[in-house]
């Protein structure tokens, strides 16, 4: 497809650049053929819309003629084809959706675009059952469709996939990428670049490039054969740590060109770092041999770590933390091993993607891929440098001694040599400390709860309703269901942390990864995706503030009939950074009776049950501010997102 | 004078306490930064039900106009629209004893120039906040009563206590 090879100088220079990285080696050679492609396509593309590219002054991006913009308004009918032929009897993308139904995608979201048309029409096309395992999920802003694979993927360990329209679409996606890569979080994504396309503007020779410094890996494949492995190594380095999202720069005549014979190729998964047999040892020895042996557990990857880890637990009869109230992929919380223990004095401490004392197992960080992905040269804040560690990306806990080992990937080793070591004897010992730590953890889980109701009351029949209420009052009605709670919770008081038991690997998904705002609302559309069909409810407790960056979202929530429960922590102002700006007109003495300028949702009050009514979603009729309606409104909640119909529930609530 | 001093200690406990929750100015924004930043929960809530007396110290402003100051100067913010919830001061009337205490408590928080962005108590200094308005808004503050009722009588948070003992399901 490639005519020309007189690549530009700078842009030879570019990709000399990123073929300088070893992963990336195989992404910068198969570009140069999909980039000379595109320049020698762009001056004058198909569709009578060369002249306006032609004659824009140099530098200066062409206008989007009247025929771009009939086309994408879906003006334009197809080509007419003669009866009994069809353009292509097996296309391209119809072995992509193969491919990707083989990896186990559930989903895929994209706002349309005409970069890949034909990747969509296979989507719902294609197949003795199309449009389901993967589905096609209608997004209205790309933003949201990246940041719902962002919830899903730390809901289920595993990515979903996003389809971004060229230039535009990444460009709208680029700041829930950026946090999914500082959550470490597995994202697939397919970028479409459509050389024949109506807008010149849509394309780049580069596509990925804008979003290099923070994905973990992309590629332009130039063949339909190398797209289709492209999308099988996408997928690879998506899960293997440092998890992080990925993206496939999917040229569009790959997409619609005949496929001929091309057989699928056969997938191998990744090889995922883990410890060798003699370290392996090591660690079970330490456990078996311990009188009172520790396990810290961080997050892993996937819900089978937490299985593993779990296994491991429960074998050698060691106490365990969790980092379950915190985010998804740690140790249930009522386990009865889960807690301190009888005996707080422990002689080795394993840690599993955290810190421990004797060893630690925690796999690779963001720092490991910063200089093959250009985060050096921009100098992100909150990635360091280095092997092992969680310092990456922004959670916590600092770099371990020696090579990154990914814990999961550790667990079946260990727990094959423990279990050698098993003998009736130390199974005695084991189940006799198993039953004191359950004891004591129970009798201490108690009097944290009886502890923290104590706290909850403040306010309770307070008016506007106070955020505790609102966890408390939940609890009793989602107990005895499969819950998930997909929205950070700490502009809400995190009340779910005392309040809540969090025994599932998805049952808290933790913050924004960023701190960028306009992620509750889209990663709990992505949780629900996961729940949709598990028999699960997700529950977001959705701040004003980050609904409002992108709230089409409701409209897919409600399209696609997803178990989503919403409820509003409406205290009406971005109220972190009203904190910050009276507190700095209090330094500068200027006084704070102005501090809601440009921090606060008032004059007027947006009214979120009319929100939720626009876009087709069911809620209550008005918003409560009464706490003695809330209970009773959210049990209308919780009964209607276990029908399958996503409810919203306008709170006005204290500001904190 | 003795009240003063009382005060006083009081303020100073406070303000180490304030200055405790702040980074320090030199941290970079690392680990965690998005947790402190947008994505943070620094001064979130901190409601807790009522646990000491409320102070039964003259009280000389106007409450109607002090309760206009309230939400004008945005106290609600940190403090709750009934000051029980967030940064309460309902059960935690430690910088409120006594309506001079309090406005020594304002306008001892001068000075301060955090590099890193606070949602500690901001300075209010008397050109912002006359004596006259911090007594109004003191008769406000001191008029709130708790809305916490007994644990006996909110079934919900019996419940949830009850749920304590349930065995755990995987």
């Amino acid at each position: 497809m490639a005519k020309s090879q007189k690549g530009s100088v700078n842009r030879r220079g570019f990709l000399k650049g990123a073929a300088a990285s070893a992963a990336a080696g195989a992404a910068a050679l198969t570009g140069v053929a999909a980039i000379e492609t595109v320049e020698a396509q762009a001056p004058g593309a198909p569709g009578g819309t060369g002249a306006g590219a032609r004659g824009a002054a140099p530098g200066a991006p062409p206008a989007p003629t009247a025929a771009q913009l009939a086309r994408d308004a879906e003006n334009v009918a197809p080509p007419a084809v003669a009866a009994g032929t069809r353009a292509a009897n097996r296309p391209g993308s119809d072995l992509m959706v193969q491919v990707i139904r083989d990896l186990g995608i559930e989903y895929a979201a994209a706002n349309p675009g005409s970069s890949f048309e034909g990747l969509q029409e296979s989507f719902i096309n294609y197949g003795t059952v199309p449009n389901k395992t993967p589905e096609w999920i209608t997004a209205l802003h790309e933003e949201s469709s990246v940041t719902m694979a962002h919830g899903y993927g730390k809901a289920e360990g595993k990515p979903m996939l996003a389809v971004l329209h060229g230039t535009i679409g990444i460009q709208h996606a680029a700041m829930a990428i950026y946090q999914a890569y500082h959550g470490r979080v597995p994202v697939l994504m397919i970028a479409g670049l459509d050389p024949d396309g109506p807008v010149a503007q849509h394309n780049a020779a580069d596509l990925a490039a804008m979003v290099r410094g923070f994905t973990k890996w992309d590629t332009q494949p130039a063949t339909l054969a190398e797209s289709l492995v492209a999308l099988q190594r996408a997928y690879n380095e998506a899960i293997t740590p440092p998890q992080g999202p990925v993206m496939v720069v999917m040229n569009s005549r790959l997409q619609k060109e005949e496929a001929g014979n091309l057989a699928i190729p056969v997938y191998k998964p990744p090889v995922i770092p883990f410890v060798d047999a003699t370290r392996a040892k090591e660690i079970a020895t330490g456990l078996m041999t311990a009188n009172n042996p520790r396990i810290n557990v961080g997050r892993l990857r996937t819900p089978q770590g937490v299985n593993l880890a779990i296994e491991l637990a429960e074998l050698v009869g060691a106490s365990t933390s969790t980092s379950a109230t915190g985010g998804p992929m740690s140790f249930p919380q009522r386990h009865p091993l889960c807690g301190a223990g009888a005996d707080a004095t422990y002689d080795y401490t394993l840690g599993l993607e955290t810190n421990g004392v004797q060893a630690s197992l925690i796999s690779a960080n963001l720092g490991t891929i910063a200089a093959e992905r250009d985060t050096a040269h921009i100098g992100f804040s909150g990635i360091q440098g280095g092997g092992g560690g969680r310092g990456g990306g922004g959670r916590g806990g600092g770099a371990a001694a020696g090579p990154a080992l990914d814990a999961e990937a550790s667990l079946p080793s260990i727990i094959e040599q423990v279990k050698l070591q098993l003998t009736a004897d130390n199974k005695r010992t084991i189940a006799d400390r198993t039953a004191k730590h359950a004891a004591a953890n129970q009798t201490a889980r108690v009097a944290a709860i009886q502890q923290a109701v104590l706290t909850k009351r403040a306010g309770w029949d307070g008016s506007p309703v106070s955020t505790a209420r609102i966890y408390a009052e939940l609890w009793p009605l989602i107990m005895n269901e499969d819950w998930c709670l997909s929205s950070p919770s700490s502009f809400s008081g995190g009340h779910h942390a005392q309040l809540w038991d969090h025994n599932k690997p998805y049952s808290y998904l933790g913050g924004q990864d960023a701190g960028g705002m306009g992620y509750g609302a889209p990663a709990s559309v992505g949780a629900a995706l996961a729940a949709k069909n598990r028999g699960r409810i997700v529950i977001n407790i959705q701040t004003d503030g980050d609904l409002n960056y992108a709230p089409g979202v409701l409209w897919t929530a409600a399209h696609h009939k997803l178990p989503l429960l919403t409820i509003m922590h409406n205290n009406r102002a971005w109220h972190q950074e009203l904190m910050y700006v009276e507190y700095m007109a209090g330094v500068r003495g200027r006084g704070t009776n102005r501090g809601y300028i440009g921090s606060s949702l008032r004059d007027p009050f947006i009214d979120y049950t009319k929100m939720a009514a626009a876009y087709g979603m069911k809620g209550e009729p008005a918003p409560i501010s009464d706490p003695k309606l809330l209970a009773a409104a959210l049990k209308r909640g919780v009964d209607s997102v276990k029908k399958g119909e996503p409810y919203m529930i306008d709170v006005i609530t204290q500001p904190r | 004078m003795r009240i003063t001093i009382f005060a006083i200690v009081l303020l100073v406990v406070s303000m180490i306490v304030v200055n405790a929750q702040a980074p320090a100015a030199n941290q970079a924004p690392a680990a965690g930064a998005a947790a402190a930043g947008r994505g943070g929960g620094r001064g979130g809530a901190r409601g807790a039900a009522a646990n000491n007396p409320p102070p039964t110290s003259p009280v000389t402003g106007n409450a109607a106009s002090g309760k206009k100051l309230y939400y004008d100067y945005s106290c609600y913010g940190c403090h709750g629209y009934n000051g029980e919830t967030g940064r309460a001061f309902v059960g935690n009337w430690n910088n409120l004893q006594t309506e001079a205490g309090f406005i020594a408590f304002l306008r001892l928080r001068a000075d301060q120039n955090p590099r890193a962005p606070s949602t500690g108590m901001p300075n209010f200094p008397v050109n912002t906040l006359s004596d006259a308005q911090a007594k109004d808004i003191y008769a406000y503050i001191r008029a709130f009563k708790s809305n916490a009722p007994e644990l006996k009588d909110i079934p919900t948070l019996n419940a949830i206590v009850a749920s304590a003992n349930r065995p755990y399901k995987k």
